[in-house]
């Protein structure tokens, strides 16, 4: 649900869209049993291509001499080589892992009761590193059912959802926290052998890394329900209360071997860590409607209502050193062997929030329709003055079919309706307490005096305070029609929109001077402009019914009015390698997160190019530089390449985004194609640490410049990869992508099996990610990368999705 | 439409009952800026923060002591062979030797600038906090916290140059200050805390007080500030705060009332020069020291350890009683040859790997290696080869090894540092001093020079070796003076292979001898913090 009119009611989740999931409810009559099951086999869809041992010391041989140092590997040693090697990649990757679903449903119930009720069991393996290191499992339990009572002016119902979780996982952050990244960084003469304590280089085993730093169980128990009533006193005037919590409960363990993989890599202390948490929330909601008309034709439903939420929690973890047995099964704190344990408990912050909201839907003749809507949203997380955010809507449409003057089209346009919205929604999405400067007290210790382990416990203010952090609101514009014409087979959907993000909620980083780590700001608005076309088509020939639907939007982003001096929210820095300086920002102007370097105009192909790479005045630009080094490009025209030349080399933000689905079923056979992609964004790809000497490569460096005429867009290698070390448009790759998501050929053995109880036996087959058209030559072009705020588009090591070929059965009795 | 009002009027209340008080919440600990630093016992936690602070300049980047011997003589980068290039980048003045150290100091400078932030929000809050019959406390507290702020913007102002100059909290893109107004500000608040500590003399502090920083300590201090910016300046005096005699006064103080003193034996100041005979930590010459301890804890991310020792061991070889290390500051044999056989100073400075017949094996995978690792600060095994530190934390139970439970304090300055400032300086007692410091240096082999200029200088190197203290006595007699002490053409082994190594004078007469300003606070300021020359 995108227009702002419609998201106005379910108000501050609201800000990015509405996804509505309606509660599966019974039916009155016979009751139905429904059996969904599908069982699959994940695999990488594509690997990256690395260099193999050979390549591999050919390209350190070069980069050695290069840097002045003399050849690593003689020659008779590179012909050793081959192609043997390890490959990391296929070290890391898991082959076929299961995917598989169970559920069982039934629904019924009678006039005055109605039911549904559900078990369902779903497991999923990793594909990186298997079911040992990632697995999903779940087992959900569901109970709904609502009854009538005193001749159905009262309504009672409740909804019971449990779910139990078992999972285990591997690293997949930025590029500290991802087990995969070391398979793109590790030297393929290194053995994959537990064993070898040395490495190679300092080097360690990324498979045995993510091995011995993924030893964990987590279970969590989670209680979604609600309970609630409808009086409809006198006709048309509804009152609906609803009590409802969402209880979760965690409980996690992880042990830690002792182990060694390189000089670096290595733990001496076997950990045993057990935690714990719980939260739960409390949702009220109440509301109050009425239906009424004013003569035949002015339709009016006014709806007033309140929402309540309270949410709290708490956490425990507890770790010793040491361990009794030495896996993570038994990883108990009883087990552990250290006599003291080290544990942290934590309340969470208590977030508070209550709205009033009231809406009016008014509707002529169902021609021309206006619907208002105001809410007032209050939040703990400001400071009084603050907490309180107030968003109006309205939205209109005409229905221009209905009119008189449009008779004469009736014959080709079925329908055709015009809407216009504005409206707003608030996000408070920020942790608590932003407008305090609290006190830390946690690990804050000095010694005094000559007894040493004896602590004196200190305190300082850890993080700055904003008093006038306030909602964010986003506001959005949508003028656009719905038309169908052909007897409804052709449906066409037109938007134009304008979404604007104000006073955008963002950690942004603060100069060290500051003294204390930054608070969330409202940092000025991203807007985002563009146009939405969705055609569908269906028809029928013979017993062939087909659809086909086509969508594209086209998006322009833009941020604006950053409150800070310089009109600049700095991005991250260490995100993309080790030692990276900011590559993105949000500025003035400029989309957001776009990629901020320096731009390059290829590789300088002799010493006489980089003696007559002056400026204006004849100065030397890039004095050090070599031939086979970048030539960066003076943006500034000052006569230097610095600082100042850095400037946007890509937008991580598509252009267009688009997808097809195409659909069709004959006799029992059903078989439908979606596929999605993106065009026009650029994705910064970084698997390698320009600080390190002996990390691999991908095959893409057998292109590198070695001599005149090699390559202008590949720079030499080099051991301190001085052409890598400024983040230049040399990282940055298009992202343009069509993807294949789903395949599926079903064919409904009811046809076969011709059995009256029966209304449905359909074995299916499915590919999922079955191919992607794309230039980018990563794993996957559908990067999702975000730890801070406004960062995406970047490629550290992603871990892909997989490819998925699955066989499925639905059962209908 | 009468049940409708009554509807409405039961809805309202249900909801907005209690509801202004519904959106109040209180966090964890509730304690804030606002709300602290209202008890003297709050005041007190705030100060031992601001400790804190100091302990944690050094926890990653690199250290200002470590630096201050890479860059100097004394020492290489070092570190090991397939590390990164950044000891290389500093020992050469040369940021092409390491291009992806566009930051190398910033996790310090932000931690500067923490602890800092820590000593001005405390100052700032010492009128507010209700002193009642502890009146007397206010001032120390503030003498103590402006020690800290001054001792580390000597720090910044000496590896930078020109450093944005906070004496209160600010979230302003504050620009840089000239140097000038950096080390005023560093004279005033010395001066402030060595007139507001007690002049109690060393015997009758209480060990349990021991780590503030004393009257003693700002004195000596102050010593030092004034030796290193009239020289490097070329000034004749402190900012206009601190005149020479002044200087030399508040030395003589120290000398004739603080009851600090010399340790008998030279190698005594040393844990792996002096065994079970070690005189140990905040002995009576220990005037002021960063201390460490072993309770840092991966787990809980506690950090009380001193973390840069680690980078000074021998490069992963251990040889009782030297632990593991990194390999980082090889000593340069230069170092080694100056000191004469007779001078005790020699073997409790420096390992030297063939002299005590260590069976160093690891060559191959060391950086500069020369056959010499510094002894002052290096990590230390017991006799069954497990890291001292490392087991003393095990007894704690806390998830620890040798890189982050090492506890051998910083000592800043010792009392001999203070006899040869002051002889420097021109007291009547120099030749004295000076003797002082030499005879326990030679014992019997002592024989008297005269004191002068060049030979307390030449006598500084050789006394405080390691001690963060040599490239600052370089810098100081002038940028070229120090050029051509440092640089040099010589050979050393990276990974076993005889390499020829090179330290241009005119690469460190480019930088001033200054440091490399963080690339990220430059991109954060936005343009507002100048790079220094040579690092652009």
């Amino acid at each position: 649900m995108k227009d702002a009119a419609s998201a106005a009611i379910y108000g501050s989740q609201a800000a990015n869209g509405v996804v509505l999931i309606t509660t599966k409810k019974g039916k009155a009559g016979h009751a139905q049993v429904t059996f969904d099951s599908y069982y699959g086999v994940q695999n990488v869809a594509r690997k990256v291509d690395m260099l193999n041992a050979k390549e591999y010391a050919i390209i350190a041989n070069e980069a050695a001499v290069n840097s002045g140092s003399s050849p690593i590997y003689s020659q008779h040693v590179i012909d050793s080589l081959g192609s043997a090697g390890t490959n990391w990649m296929d070290e890391m990757f898991a082959k076929d892992a299961v995917t598989q679903n169970y559920s069982i449903g039934v629904t019924g119930g009678s006039e005055n009761s109605v039911y549904s009720t559900s078990l369902s069991y779903l497991s999923q393996a990793g594909i990186v590193g298997g079911k040992s290191l990632s697995n999903y499992e779940r087992y959900n339990f569901r109970f709904n059912s609502e009854h009538k009572l005193f001749k159905n002016i009262l309504t009672i119902g409740q909804n019971l959802n449990v779910a139990f979780t078992n999972n285990n996982g591997i690293g997949v952050g930025n590029q500290y926290n991802n087990s995969l990244r070391g398979a793109f960084q590790t030297t393929p003469l290194l053995k994959n052998d537990p064993l070898d304590t040395a490495g190679l280089y300092n080097q360690a085993n990324p498979y045995y890394q993510m091995v011995y730093n993924n030893q964990n169980r987590n279970k969590n128990q989670r209680v979604i329900g609600n309970i609630y009533f409808e009086v409809e006193p006198i006709s048309k005037l509804k009152f609906r209360s609803s009590l409802g919590i969402d209880y979760y409960n965690y409980d996690g363990q992880s042990y830690k071997p002792e182990y060694k993989l390189s000089i670096y890599a290595f733990n001496t202390n076997p950990q045993v860590t057990q935690s714990m948490s719980k939260s739960q929330t409390i949702l009220w909601d109440n509301l109050l409607s009425y239906s009424f008309t004013l003569g035949s034709q002015h339709k009016f439903d006014a709806m007033l209502g309140t929402s309540m939420y309270q949410y709290g929690g708490s956490s425990l973890s507890a770790t010793k050193t040491g361990s009794v047995f030495s896996d993570v099964e038994h990883a108990w704190v009883s087990n552990g062997t250290s006599n003291t344990a080290t544990a942290t408990g934590v309340a969470y912050d208590p977030d508070h929030r209550m709205s009033f909201f009231g809406r009016l839907n008014y509707n002529f003749e169902e021609t021309y329709l206006l619907n208002a809507t105001f809410r007032a949203d209050g939040s703990s997380k400001f400071a009084k003055g603050n907490q309180w955010g107030y968003f109006p809507s309205v939205s209109a449409g005409w229905v221009m079919t209905n009119e008189a003057f449009m008779d004469n089209t009736s014959g080709w346009l079925n329908s055709l309706k015009l809407r216009a919205s504005w409206g707003q929604v608030g996000s408070q999405n920020v942790s608590a307490f932003q407008y305090q400067s609290p006190i830390t007290f946690t690990n804050t210790y000095y010694i005094f005096g000559g007894t040493e382990g004896t602590l004196t416990p200190g305190a300082y203010p850890s993080r700055l305070s904003n008093t006038n952090l306030k909602w964010e609101t986003s506001e959005q514009t949508d003028i656009g029609f719905d038309a169908a014409f052909l007897n409804g087979k052709f449906n066409v959907t037109l938007d134009w929109y304008m979404k604007t993000n104000k006073n955008w909620l963002i950690k942004a980083p603060v100069l060290a001077t500051a003294g204390a780590e930054a608070p969330y700001i409202n940092g000025g608005g991203v807007k985002n402009k563009g146009v939405e076309l969705a055609l569908a088509y269906n028809n029928s020939i013979g017993e062939l019914n087909y659809r086909v639907s086509v969508n594209g939007a086209y998006n322009k982003n833009t941020v604006s009015h950053i409150p800070n001096a310089d009109g600049i929210i700095h991005g991250q820095t260490n995100q993309i390698y080790d030692n990276s300086t900011e590559f993105n920002r949000a500025a003035n102007g400029y989309p957001i997160g776009y990629f901020w370097g320096y731009k390059t105009a290829g590789i300088f192909q002799n010493e006489q190019e980089v003696q007559s790479y002056t400026s204006a005045e004849g100065t030397l630009l890039q004095p050090s530089a070599k031939p086979g080094d970048v030539r960066y490009v003076d943006v500034t025209g000052d006569g230097a390449i610095t600082e100042a030349d850095k400037t946007m080399i890509g937008n991580p933000n598509p252009d267009y985004t688009f997808g097809f689905s195409i659909g069709a079923d004959y006799k029992g056979f059903d078989f439908s194609i979606q596929a999605s992609g993106v065009a026009g964004n650029q994705i910064v790809q970084s698997y390698r640490n320009p600080a390190s000497k002996y990390g691999n490569y991908t095959s893409e460096i057998l292109d590198r410049w070695h001599g005149e005429g090699t390559s202008n867009r590949m720079p030499r290698v080099t051991e301190t990869n001085e052409n890598w070390t400024n983040f230049s448009d040399l990282y940055i790759h298009n992202g343009d992508y069509l993807r294949i998501n789903n395949v599926t050929l079903g064919y409904d053995l009811k046809r076969v099996i011709k059995q009256n109880f029966l209304t449905q036996c359909r074995l299916y087959v499915s590919a999922l990610n079955l191919f992607t058209f794309t230039k980018y030559n990563g794993m996957d072009p559908e990067v999702g990368y975000g730890t801070d705020g406004f960062t995406s588009g970047v490629d550290v090591g992603y871990y892909p999705r997989p490819r998925t070929y699955m066989v499925g059965l639905n059962v209908k009795f | 439409m009468k049940k409708f009002n009554i509807y409405t009027v039961v809805f309202s209340l249900l909801v907005l009952g209690g509801c202004s008080d519904f959106l109040e919440t209180e966090s964890l600990s509730n304690s804030t800026v606002d709300n602290y630093y209202k008890t003297p016992e709050q005041a007190f936690n705030a100060l031992v923060g601001c400790y804190d602070g100091v302990q944690a300049l050094w926890s990653s980047g690199v250290s200002f002591p470590v630096a201050s011997e890479v860059l100097s003589d004394n020492a290489f980068g070092g570190t090991g062979y397939s590390d990164g290039y950044g000891y290389q980048m500093l020992d050469e003045f040369d940021k092409t030797r390491s291009p992806s150290d566009l930051n190398l100091f910033n996790n310090n400078w932000i931690a500067y600038y923490k602890a800092i932030y820590r000593c001005n929000i405390l100052l700032q809050k010492l009128d507010a906090v209700e002193w009642g019959t502890e009146a007397d406390l206010r001032n120390i507290y503030e003498a103590e916290a402006r020690f800290l702020r001054a001792y580390m913007y000597f720090d910044m102002v000496r590896l930078w140059g020109s450093v944005p100059l906070l004496t209160e909290p600010s979230v302003e893109n504050v620009p840089q200050s000239s140097p000038q107004e950096v080390y005023a500000q560093i004279a005033e608040d010395l001066k402030f805390a060595s007139e507001n500590l007690e002049a109690k003399s060393y015997a009758s502090q209480p060990s349990s007080e021991r780590g503030h920083a004393t009257k003693w300590a700002a004195e000596s201090l102050i010593g030092r500030v004034y030796l290193y910016y009239t020289g490097y300046y070329g000034a004749s005096d402190l900012a206009g705060v601190v005149s020479k005699a002044q200087a030399l006064a508040y030395l003589e103080d120290v000398i004739a009332n603080s009851g600090h003193g010399l340790v008998e034996t030279y190698a005594n100041l040393w844990p792996a020069a002096s065994g079970t005979d070690y005189a140990k930590e905040d002995n009576k010459e220990t005037v002021f020291a960063i201390k460490y301890t072993y309770t840092s804890d991966y787990t809980t991310g506690n950090d009380d350890g001193n973390k840069w020792l680690v980078m000074l061991g021998m490069r992963n070889y251990s040889s009782y009683p030297y632990g593991k290390g990194w390999g980082g500051v090889t000593v340069n044999p230069n170092l080694w040859n100056v000191y004469t056989s007779t001078d005790t100073r020699k073997v409790a400075s420096i390992i030297s790997i063939e002299d005590e017949n260590i069976a160093f094996d690891q060559q191959k995978d060391q950086r500069e290696y020369t056959g010499y690792y510094n002894k002052k600060y290096t990590p230390m095994i017991n006799l069954n080869g497990e890291s001292v530190s490392a087991e003393l934390a095990s007894e704690l139970g806390l998830n620890s090894d040798f890189q982050i439970s090492q506890f051998q304090d910083y000592v800043v300055i010792r009392y001999a540092d203070v006899l040869l400032m002051a002889a420097e300086l021109g007291s009547s007692n120099a030749q004295n001093y000076f003797d002082q410091v030499r005879q326990r240096a030679y014992g019997a082999n002592f024989s008297s020079l005269p004191v002068n200029q060049e030979n307390l200088l030449n006598e500084r190197r050789l006394e405080f070796a390691f001690e963060g203290i040599r490239y600052w006595d370089l810098l100081r007699q002038g940028v070229d003076v120090a050029a051509n002490a440092i640089a040099e053409t010589t050979q050393v082994l990276n990974g076993g292979v005889e390499t020829t190594k090179t330290i241009t004078a005119a690469k460190i007469q480019a930088t001033k001898g200054l440091q490399q300003i963080p690339n990220t606070q430059v991109s954060l300021s936005n343009g507002v913090l100048k790079q220094n020359a040579g690092w652009e």
